[in-house]
């Protein structure tokens, strides 16, 4: 497919790249913020990976090549807009410290079906903004875009370990998060209350 | 219990990407049966790695292809401008180079009459200058740009590769026009 593009096949370009774009497009709200700059910055970063795409040498995969050509784009532009200073996703402090996760007694699936109400999408996303940058990025990285720990590590340059770290943190506090902020937005119709340790 | 909610809350993370041998799982598993707190953590935990993965959380904005539909018609034709690109950039890059390759010649020169002794105890990972003296150039492993820089360049990311500067132009890298022409006044001063 990839020699088809290059030949000046458009649908192919499209094709190659259609599983990749939601990917992309996380990462940079992730590493952004805004949905406006991230749509833009996606937009940029897929267009570029076409003017790259000879340079691809399939050491990688595809989907990582990208995310990693996406990862150097948003710094650019992170560095635009704070006038020179660098973005660093491995200088981020990672607590190390044990994280005690809130005690909510219960937290029952939630059907998949509430994700086609905006309130829920808009939750998810407001929550994963409350999270430092650092645990952000590793957290979308890996469960959203579904790369693994070793994968995650190497986009960002820091080690299994403290993939793992992050992810606990992230994962940990989204939860945390969510919870209350699905039960005010009445996206949680259940009885769930603070409850007493069961230690104490 | 074998273990305690703390080691629980450390854990539970690795217990859900499989991270664990399987006694400590097991271990886990015995603590979840026993201890409603810690197995609502773990329903949690797994609830939010589930909707986030959901392709309708953190979905592309409505009209995001046809937007990028316009953009890619606006190229002029597909292929023939990466191709004009890319030999931009071997221009480019062998223009750099030769205005690199004085400095660096004079460089080589001054080295070998002054300093050669002391350099021979160099390594790759020594001073900026030392590679600059002996033609490598550095090219991140990570950033996928095809780029190469003199060594201790702020534009260079990630994990460094050391290469010749002509092994460099072969492998299609093109130089950091930032630290090449810093490199080339510093020389001409």
């Amino acid at each position: 497919m990839i020699r088809r593009v290059l030949g000046g096949d458009k649908d192919s370009f499209l094709d190659l790249i259609q599983p990749y774009q939601r990917t992309v497009y996380a990462t940079m709200v992730s590493m952004l913020g805004s949905k406006e700059d991230a749509e833009d910055v996606t937009q940029d970063v897929l267009l570029k990976a076409l003017a790259r795409l000879h340079q691809f040498r399939q050491e990688s995969a595809f989907g990582t090549w990208l995310i990693q050509i996406a990862i150097n784009e948003a710094r650019m532009r992170r560095r635009k807009l704070r006038h020179g200073r660098m973005l660093s996703l491995t200088n981020g402090h990672d607590d190390d410290g044990t994280y005690v996760p809130k005690d909510f007694e219960d937290w029952r699936e939630i059907p998949s079906e509430a994700l086609e109400r905006s309130e829920m999408r808009d939750a998810l996303a407001n929550a994963l903004a409350l999270l430092e940058e650092h645990y952000r990025v590793a957290f979308v990285l890996r469960d959203v875009n579904e790369l693994s720990i070793t994968e995650t590590a190497n986009v960002l340059g820091i080690t299994r370990g403290a993939v793992k770290t992050r992810l606990r943190r992230a994962r940990l506090m989204l939860r945390d998060i969510l919870l209350p902020e699905l039960q005010q937005r009445g996206q949680l119709k259940l009885a769930f209350k603070e409850a007493r340790k069961p230690w104490e | 219990m074998g273990v305690t909610c703390e080691e629980v809350w450390r854990e539970i993370s690795d217990y859900v990407d499989h991270e664990l041998d399987a006694k400590r799982r097991t271990a886990l598993e015995e603590h979840f049966a026993e201890c409603r707190h810690c197995a609502a953590v773990l329903e949690g935990t797994c609830n939010v790695i589930r909707l986030y993965r959901d392709e309708r959380a953190l979905a592309l904005p409505a009209g995001f292809h046809d937007r990028l539909q316009r953009r890619l018609d606006q190229r002029p034709s597909l292929g023939s401008e990466e191709r004009a690109h890319a030999s931009r950039r071997a221009v480019l890059a062998w223009a750099l180079t030769a205005a690199a390759a004085v400095p660096l010649s004079f460089a080589l020169f001054f080295a070998k009459r002054t300093s050669l002794p002391q350099l021979g105890h160099q390594t790759p990972w020594g001073s900026p200058d030392s590679h600059a003296v002996t033609g490598l150039v550095a090219v991140s492993q990570e950033a996928g740009d095809m780029v190469f820089h003199i060594p201790g360049c702020s534009h260079l990311h990630g994990k460094p590769k050391f290469l010749q500067v002509e092994e460099a132009i072969r492998e299609g890298y093109t130089p950091c026009p930032i630290c090449i022409g810093k490199y080339a006044r510093q020389k001409k001063g």
